[in-house]
């Protein structure tokens, strides 16, 4: 009898948890769910792959290489590290309408944001604009930054139009609102005095845009669009949009000048520079690996449908054993 | 999670002890399996990383702004990875139970709530220094060209091991696919055949092995200690 009320004393409790009794849903992966599942896989990819190779197809870019390699081109002469602030022109045509809004990018290659001791190079507190950390930043700090300009200029009956760029809201907006702050100095000079400007700057930060304060110092979009650290070596980042006045609709075809402050020297790291002119889609830019990955992803479901198909066909086994 | 798993319900485990044979036999989990397993997860992380590496190589926001850039590249890899894991282990789940949903949803929650808290602007305001990401899922995970992406790598990611274990339960099904596929059709044929069937079978007493390779209950009913004690139940109440 004592070995009973032992026995019922070590009884683990009847309930549905600790006897695995708890309602659940026991799906089983059968033919008639895998099957139409992976056609429908398939159809759903090939279309998403269609509409995308499509739109990528029907997107317009234009890119200028400028890095000056070639002795008969115009940047050559600024590829001399020793010439400051050279200038240089370069003409080419465009041959039908680019629809607008236009976006003209500049572009890298062989440049690696992506770096470790590039990426650790900056202070954050000190780009918030916390003045404490303006005199002392940290040890890993040591900018680099690229500054040319550009002037576009379309050429009409001889003369030269200049084309009108707009450079409101191309940083992200968390950017510009939350990560990189001023300091709460006015002039902003005055909070930058005791400090010097970065050796590879040709304009110290609180010179970046003297006639706009929203965009002046570490707030300034050019600056907020270098400091967005690019994944791979080959990049381009947004430096204007055209989207007014005449040219709203877009770049008319015809033949431009492109007028360039050429200030950044890449040949030192076999880097190349170049301009392009895109405009942009529901899915961004070109991008035609998408629209063929996702066809070729979605063939390969159908074919294996099919493959699926003809051995459940042939191979299935009894339902009752 | 594991614990609470069931491929065959307890009654026909009962019904077919050999089931348990490749428990005992190691097939389950031995180093071919693990080297297997090993296998999945490096073809895994290989297309993890290169599908988005492919598609952001010159990938551009809907309205024109810059993207392809490093954090907008992280945040993209490591959703696809959540995602990826997540289903994968929901595809090897046989019995969902309450516990069962709570932690796989759960945690496909807990990713994306924790992802926008670190990447919010209060906790940069206190420490800018140790949460760069600022700003960048919202930015990102905005964009459709990037949920384009995180469904292709997850589905590449996902389906051959879907074909692949489909493929061999119908080829070489096991006796634990068997059992399960006679487990669905008795439920659809009806539960009230079974009850009927039960009702009659607990009247009579089996002796369960279910470990065979432990002693098992065999004395115990021989000598009819149990048995004993019913009579004397009857005894008393009638």
């Amino acid at each position: 009898m004592v070995k009973e009320e032992q026995e019922s004393a070590n009884r683990p409790d009847n309930t549905a948890f600790t006897q695995q009794r708890l309602p659940a849903w026991q799906p089983i992966l059968s033919a008639g769910i895998i099957i139409p599942g992976f056609v429908i896989i398939g159809l759903t990819f090939i279309g998403i792959g269609v509409a995308l190779f499509v739109t990528s197809k029907s997107i317009q870019d234009m890119e200028i290489d400028y890095t000056g390699v070639e002795t008969d081109s115009d940047c050559y002469k600024c590829t001399n590290t020793d010439e400051k602030n050279c200038v240089c022109r370069l003409d080419f045509n465009i041959p039908t309408l680019i629809e607008g809004p236009v976006f003209f990018y500049y572009g890298l290659s062989n440049y690696f944001q992506n770096y470790r001791r590039y990426g650790v190079s900056k202070d954050d507190t000190q780009l918030s604009g916390d003045l404490d950390n303006f005199k002392t930043p940290s040890d890993d700090c040591s900018p680099y930054e690229t500054d040319d300009t550009f002037v576009l200029y379309q050429n009409l009956n001889g003369s030269n139009q200049e084309v009108p760029f707009d450079g409101k809201g191309i940083a992200w907006w968390t950017d510009y609102n939350v990560k990189y702050r001023n300091p709460d100095v006015t002039p902003l000079k005055d909070a930058f005095e005791g400090t010097v400007k970065p050796p590879f700057w040709s304009k110290p930060a609180y010179e970046l845009d003297p006639t706009d304060p929203n965009n002046n110092g570490f707030i300034n979009q050019d600056f907020l669009v270098w400091m967005r650290r690019a994944a791979l070596p080959d990049f381009r980042k947004l430096y204007r949009r055209i989207s007014q006045d005449d040219y709203a609709r877009g770049l008319p075809a015809g033949n431009y000048t492109l007028q360039i402050g050429y200030n950044y020297p890449v040949m030192s790291f076999k880097g190349k520079k170049k301009v392009v002119f895109s405009n942009v889609s529901w899915m961004g830019g070109r991008n035609e690996f998408l629209g063929i990955a996702y066809l070729v992803i979605g063939s390969w479901c159908i074919v294996m449908s099919i493959v699926m198909l003809i051995v459940y066909a042939k191979f299935k086994f009894p339902e009752e054993d | 999670m594991g614990i609470f798993d069931q491929d065959v319900s307890d009654q026909n485990s009962l019904c077919y002890p050999s089931l348990y044979k490749p428990g005992q036999q190691n097939l389950l989990f031995n180093k071919r399996q693990f080297f297997l397993c090993t296998l999945q997860g490096l073809g895994t992380s290989f297309l993890l990383f290169f599908i988005p590496y492919g598609a952001f190589s010159v990938m551009v926001k809907e309205e024109g702004s810059h993207f392809s850039d490093q954090q907008a590249f992280a945040v993209t890899i490591a959703t696809s990875l959540v995602i990826v894991v997540s289903v994968q282990i929901g595809l090897d789940t046989h019995y969902w139970t309450v516990v069962n949903h709570v932690f796989i949803w759960g945690s496909l929650v807990a990713y994306f709530a924790i992802l926008f808290a670190m990447q919010s602007d209060g906790i940069f305001g206190i420490f800018p220094r140790n949460f760069p990401f600022i700003g960048t899922a919202r930015n990102c995970l905005s964009a459709a060209s990037v949920w384009l992406v995180i469904v292709l790598t997850a589905v590449v990611c996902l389906v051959p091991g879907l074909a692949v274990s489909f493929l061999r339960a119908q080829l070489f099904p096991t006796l634990t696919d068997k059992v399960r596929c006679l487990q669905q059709s008795r439920k659809r044929r009806g539960p009230r055949e079974q009850n009927l069937r039960r009702g009659r079978r607990t009247s009579s007493r089996r002796s369960a092995y279910a470990f065979s390779h432990q002693q098992g209950f065999g004395e115990l009913i021989t000598s009819g200690r149990n048995m004993r004690r019913m009579n004397t139940y009857l005894e008393r109440n009638q």
